[in-house]
């Protein structure tokens, strides 16, 4: 990568076209609002429901799965704004326009991701004001300690996002359905909302292998005020890197095979 | 004058199908090459190589002094590209789009009513790209290809979908680009009248291979004909013959 330069003029080029793509698409807010406010309604109603009468362990079972809705939306926000950022250019035809300009897949990434942040903070603040409101949940009590432990599942969301776009580059748009359907799997697998143990034995050792699983685990113990699991928490760095290194690598593979078999020609 | 493309034995297969089959080309500086040839015949994959978004077989490509793929980001720097087939990304507006990309080329700031106004559409500025018709959405396509003043201009098919009032505008502003600017162009057409006045040198392609080279006095009389339409339909009625000899010889190929 010697001599690489990423521009950030061409970053911030990019993040502003997403900005546009928004501000155009209405549609495109429900996904930083709509669905975390669903989120929260159900999952804290539930948890209204299983303890009728019991303030204090409805408060618990509402706090376990309201935190664990707060950093899924975390893995949800990032995942979601790569990868439909990128679908958005298959959409509309414009990848061939992209790439034959001096903008690096790096900074391309980077322009999505930076405007996907701006999303997931709309994204959370929804969640937060909502729990807050009508459960009287407050984001602030889990402490200093969510920001480490938020994280995890921030960048594994961007994994997540690169592993979709590697297969829309080598399979065209029929893989889209895993922009959303792939996180359908990963949320019962990673614990959101109860331990490992909780999970049929033969799905527990898929579930330890998953990064965000730590995660949650190190959320949960914050909630429940034993501090921060650093034990957890570095378990769940490490493994977040190493998924990230083998999705770089597949998705090297898949442009690479995109530029030897021209498959550039869906998009024209 | 120094090389602005230069192709070196480059080959291309689909499947086993050569597409494009062993081509060496050379485009100096202010050259302005037509790059002609039947449907099927290898120019947009040539085009698409040369821009860094379909990788060769073999051979060697270098553009604006740049080795691809390693030098793709600083050779497009220096390269601009629009196709009649392509779309403006719809949720953005004419100026927003011609910004977009001008600061891809690294220009914080382009001049967008003055490259608008070069094609007469400054008016167009505030319009959506869904608001318009395909001739527009062609020229604002050409305006971003020269927005940052690129060395080397390609592009496919630009006026296939404009009136021919339009066109001629078109070919007027690309000829005053290249005589004032020096701005190398490279470009594919079916309207070989166009060509023949906008062109100083034409390639033709047949079968992946290229078959004639020179300028489209030249071409036309190495084939015996008037004009270049006379030599395309000669090249197309050949291939086309090709291919139906290709096909005949399948169908009476024993079984197994």
């Amino acid at each position: 990568m010697t001599g690489v330069q990423l521009s950030w003029l061409r970053i911030k080029a990019v993040a502003r076209r997403h900005y546009y793509v928004l501000l155009r698409a209405p549609h495109r807010l429900f996904d930083v609002t709509i669905w975390p406010l669903v989120d929260v309604l159900l999952f804290g109603s539930i948890a209204a429901f299983v303890h009728p009468g019991h303030a204090a362990a409805g408060r618990l079972a509402a706090g376990y799965l309201l935190s664990g809705i707060l950093l899924w939306h975390v893995v949800y926000q990032s995942q979601i704004a790569l990868a439909t950022g990128f679908l958005e250019e298959a959409w509309t035809r414009n990848l061939l326009n992209l790439m034959v300009t001096p903008l690096r897949e790096m900074e391309y990434v980077g322009g999505v991701v930076l405007f996907g942040m701006v999303k997931l903070f709309l994204g959370l603040a929804v969640v937060s004001l909502t729990a807050l409101g009508f459960f009287a949940f407050n984001v602030t009590d889990l402490g200093i300690g969510l920001i480490p432990v938020a994280a995890v599942p921030l960048e594994n969301g961007w994994v997540i996002a690169l592993f979709v776009i590697a297969l829309v580059l080598r399979f065209g748009t029929g893989a889209e359905a895993l922009a959303w359907g792939i996180l359908f799997v990963v949320l019962p697998l990673s614990g959101v909302f109860y331990p490992v143990a909780a999970l049929p034995w033969l799905l527990r050792p898929v579930a330890e292998a998953l990064p965000t699983t730590h995660a949650f685990v190190a959320g949960r113990a914050l909630f429940d005020g034993r501090g921060m699991l650093w034990g957890e928490l570095g378990v769940a760095l490490v493994s977040c890197v190493l998924l990230g290194v083998v999705v770089v690598f597949f998705l090297t593979r898949m442009l690479q095979a995109f530029r030897t078999r021209g498959y550039i020609s869906r998009y024209t | 004058m120094d090389e602005v493309i230069s192709l070196a034995a480059v080959t291309k297969r689909f499947g086993g199908v050569a597409a494009v089959d062993g081509i060496d080309l050379v485009v100096r500086t202010g050259e302005r090459v037509g790059l002609l040839g039947p449907n099927g015949a290898g120019k947009t994959t040539t085009l698409l190589m040369l821009l860094g978004v379909v990788a060769p077989d073999e051979g060697s490509i270098d553009v604006a002094g740049h080795r691809l793929p390693k030098g793709r980001s600083a050779a497009m720097a220096q390269v601009g590209f629009a196709a009649g087939y392509l779309p403006l990304p719809e949720r953005l507006k004419v100026d927003e789009y011609l910004r977009f990309y001008g600061q891809l080329y690294g220009i914080p700031d382009p001049d967008i009513e003055a490259a608008l106004d070069r094609f007469g559409i400054a008016h167009l500025a505030r319009a959506r790209g869904t608001d318009l018709s395909s001739g527009q959405r062609t020229l604002v396509g050409i305006v971003k290809a020269i927005l940052h003043g690129p060395r080397l201009l390609v592009l496919d098919e630009p006026t296939a979908s404009l009136d021919p009032d339009v066109a001629l505008r078109v070919r007027t502003g690309l000829q005053a680009l290249c005589r004032d600017e020096g701005t190398t162009l490279l470009v594919t057409s079916h309207n070989m009248v166009e060509v023949e006045r906008m062109c100083d040198r034409v390639v033709f392609i047949a079968s992946g291979r290229i078959v004639a080279d020179g300028t489209p006095a030249d071409v036309a009389r190495a084939f015996g004909g008037a004009d270049l339409e006379s030599v395309f339909l000669r090249l197309a009625g050949r291939e086309e013959a090709e291919h139906s000899h290709e096909r005949a010889q399948e169908t009476e190929r024993p079984a197994g």
